[in-house]
């Protein structure tokens, strides 16, 4: 997907005499696969053009840190990767100097090479459902968003994949349709990194489909597979939040004032049943960019007539005296009771457990995801770059803002953060209250139906 | 009985005082170079026969100045240094030196110990060697004072001046010791302090900045555009992801508004948030700032209503149609960051802890002028 090769790459002093890449101590293995991709890319274009002496336009900061001339970083699409590139380039370069001062550039740069930025979604290879590829669209313009809310349309999408499949003659629905369903999953994993929720229930359906029963007629076993599946969502996620919506909305009194951050389907619920039960709160509702979701939840809540507040992120140290409780909600929650959400969570709960207001994370038992992570590098997303949802406020000039990347300058917007457990009070699942300690029990809680 | 000023300085004030109050003068070293220069008109213009009438022409100006705008505290921190400066010009040209001079050290006992302990007044080099003649409230010829002491005064105040123009230079000497090599320095908003004393940095280190947006102005798109074109690689990130970064971090680098007598400050809307979770992760805040930033005032009880609150439609503008009236909205335009939090201010006289900065408020400024 990277545009061709613009410029002649050339290795700074002139071709290499023996002509191979041999100095570069890095196998193709240690290579991220953006910069193997470069590599191949460099490669060829040094193949296909014929070499001339002159070297490339030299990165400013590099001609002044250096008297080589370097090669001239490649139009890539992403940058980091680019620079990245340019480490194991210039590890072939002839002079040590050269590779230090840009070994020095390029350390910084490198630190968030593994992010990976998201790919525009490929023509669809392989015969793909029509459902899978709308919602694959959907997921990469962010038009569905949200842990439940992705889990619940993607499923919805493989009902419709299941009904319309047939089994090949010689086959078993239980062993091929998993084989059917994989090139769907896939293309929904290069449309959108896979949710962690999206994760559990397809491995459910993955345990249902192997579970099957031989004998049964094609229909009534893909009948009892879209079954299956509406119970899952019935009983996971629609039962589990009204469930989450009663034993939360407890929690608020009468003259509460509630904060909560972004926009969790979760807390939209429990709020709006509060409400409902003619409990007198009001509501102060905390956004950010990249995607600044809390205005829909502002119009939802203020059209059901709760009293909103809305502020943008760092206006939060103002107003968290107020507060007498936050509501969070959750894209997954890990087994030493870290919760992955939102980018900017972790910035709430910190700033209210400073100010001794109680935390209170809202999460589904089946968002639960085995292992621990430590902080936010292990696992994120990023955001395309500019102004995909509107994020930027009228009033300010587009020429004021800084939307693509340039020499120097890269943007990254990360889609979520990790909130350590110590920020955390309680986390409110279906199965009951829990400090965020105990989160590894939600299995032995379910009996093991995780 | 009171002096009036004359019209021309009195012009200059009303001037100020009305840009002011329309927050015409944008950012701190504006107003106190707009300040300089209208004390320096005042002073200039000014008849007085006694140096008590000089002060009370200032700090009516001064108090004029701070009615105006209240949450601009540069403002009157000039006249507080002025009048300081103004004050030791005064004693020098009257008394001679002996009040600057150091105790003698040839006997060591507790009480010279604890005298040497005193803060020592800022030394302002005296220039009064012709003053001698100075004669206050002279009957015959009222304005001989006055032009007697007048060159010395200009002097006092162009070195205010001087001051002013210098802060980015100074605040930078010391860059390249602070800063490391592959360092990933975490910064907010648009400070030009910040913005001098990176730049001085990168001509002899390579580092990596990483700058958050801050909205709702998304002054931090200024602020990467400016050290991009400097050549320092720059990243550019929301402010949700500042916990998210903050593992990486090694410096946090802020500006500060005004710097209050506690050791806190006033800074730009996020930087508390970037210091309490550079505080959770035990990386270490740097307030790069100028002393003309130093204010005599408490924030004791964290008002809310210290702050200064900007326009809300950039938060949720008029196109949001019918949730502007049933919603209210918050943007406070400073946040207040307590000293617990800051690590060392580094300001154009040298690096200072938060604990010592109520030494350097005694230093700069005289006890009687914190209120006007």
């Amino acid at each position: 997907m990277s545009p061709g090769p613009s410029l002649p790459v050339q290795p700074p002093n002139g071709p290499q005499p023996n002509g191979e890449p041999s100095s570069g101590p890095r196998s193709q293995k240690s290579m991220t696969k953006a910069e193997r991709r470069e590599l191949q890319e460099r490669q060829r274009a040094a193949k296909a053009a014929k070499p001339t002496a002159a070297p490339g336009a030299p990165n400013a900061k590099q001609a002044a840190k250096s008297n080589q001339p370097t090669a001239a970083p490649k139009k890539g699409p992403d940058s980091g990767a680019a620079a990245a590139a340019k480490t194991p380039k210039d590890a072939k370069a002839a002079t040590a100097v050269a590779s230090e001062g840009v070994a020095g550039k390029a350390h910084g740069l490198r630190i968030f090479s593994h992010f990976g930025l998201p790919k525009p979604v490929s023509a669809a290879k392989g015969d793909i459902h029509p459902a899978v590829v709308r919602l694959a669209l959907q997921f990469s313009n962010f038009k569905i968003t949200g842990a439940n809310a992705r889990c619940i349309a993607t499923l919805t999408a493989f009902k419709t994949v299941i009904q319309d499949y047939a089994t090949p003659p010689n086959n078993t629905l239980s062993r091929h349709l998993m084989t059917h369903l994989s090139p769907q999953i896939s293309h929904l994993v290069a449309a959108r990194p896979m949710s962690v929720t999206m994760g559990n229930a397809i491995r459910q359906l993955k345990l249902e489909i192997s579970g099957s029963d031989i004998d049964l007629p094609e229909q009534d076993a893909k009948d009892a597979l879209c079954q299956k599946i509406d119970n899952y969502i019935r009983d996971r996620i629609i039962i589990a939040d009204q469930v989450i919506e009663e034993t939360a909305g407890n929690k608020i009194k009468d003259g509460d004032v509630v904060l909560t951050y972004a926009r969790s389907s979760v807390v939209e619920k429990v709020l709006l049943g509060a409400h409902s039960e003619g409990r007198q709160f009001s509501v102060i509702i905390v956004d950010s960019r990249p995607m600044l979701e809390g205005k829909r939840l502002l119009s939802v809540l203020s059209s059901a007539g709760i009293q909103c507040t809305y502020l943008l992120l760092p206006a939060l140290g103002s107003v968290i005296s107020e507060v007498s409780t936050v509501f969070l909600g959750a894209h997954s929650i890990h087994s030493n009771g870290a919760v992955y959400a939102r980018a900017g969570t972790a910035l709430v709960a910190m700033l209210a457990k400073q100010h001794s207001v109680p935390v209170v994370v809202c999460c589904e038992t089946y968002k639960f995801s085995e292992g621990v992570q430590l902080d936010s590098f292990t696992k994120n997303e990023l955001a395309p770059v500019g102004d995909l949802f509107s994020s930027f406020p009228l009033t300010k000039p587009r020429e004021a803002l800084t939307l693509h990347k340039g020499p120097n300058l890269e943007i990254l917007n990360p889609l979520y953060d990790l909130t350590p457990p110590t920020s955390i009070t309680a986390v409110v699942t279906e199965v009951g209250v829990i400090p965020p300690n105990s989160i590894s029990s939600i299995p032995l809680a379910l009996g093991r139906l995780l | 009985m009171a002096p009036e000023l004359q019209t021309a300085g009195h012009r200059a004030v009303e001037v100020l005082a009305g840009k002011l109050r329309r927050r015409q003068v944008v950012g701190s070293r504006e107003a106190a170079l707009e300040t300089v220069l209208v004390l320096r008109q005042v002073v200039s213009r000014a008849r007085f026969s006694n140096i008590n009438q000089l002060v009370g022409i200032i700090r009516d100006v001064g108090r004029r100045l701070s009615e105006a705008q209240p949450k601009e505290h540069t403002v009157g921190n000039i006249v507080r240094k002025v009048l300081h400066n103004i004050r030791e010009e005064y004693n020098t040209a009257t008394r001679g030196t002996a009040a600057a001079a150091a105790p003698v050290r040839n006997v060591y006992s507790i009480s010279k110990f604890v005298l040497q302990g005193q803060p020592r007044k800022q030394h302002v080099a005296p220039r009064s060697e012709a003053t001698a003649s100075l004669k206050e409230n002279d009957p015959n010829d009222p304005d001989s004072f006055a032009r007697g002491i007048k060159p010395v005064l200009m002097e006092a105040i162009q070195d205010v001046l001087d001051e002013l123009e210098t802060v980015y230079d100074n605040v930078s000497k010391n860059a390249k010791d602070h800063i490391h090599s592959d360092e990933i320095i975490l910064t907010i908003g648009h400070s030009k302090t910040v913005e001098a004393f990176l730049k001085a940095a990168a001509h002899n280190r390579n580092f990596t900045v990483i700058v958050a947006e801050t909205g709702p102005s998304y002054s931090g798109h200024e602020m990467a555009r400016a050290l991009s074109a400097a050549g320092i690689s720059t990243f550019l990130v929301p402010d949700s992801s500042i916990y998210a970064i903050m593992s990486r971090v090694n410096k946090v680098l802020l500006g500060a508004h005004a710097i209050l007598a506690n050791g806190g400050m006033f800074a730009i809307c996020g930087s508390l948030l970037a210091a309490t979770a550079a505080r959770t992760h035990s990386t270490p805040v740097v307030v790069c700032a100028g002393q003309f930033k130093l204010t005599p005032l408490w924030n004791l009880y964290h008002d809310y209503g210290a702050l200064d609150f900007a326009d809300p439609s950039s938060v949720l503008g008029f196109e949001e149609g019918d949730l502007v009236d049933k919603v209210d909205v918050v943007n406070p335009y400073y946040d207040y960051v307590g000293p617990e939090l800051v690590d060392v201010f580094i300001t154009n006289d040298g690096d200072h802890p938060p604990s010592s900065v109520y030494r350097l408020i005694k230093e700069s400024y005289d006890d009687e002028d914190h209120e006007f």
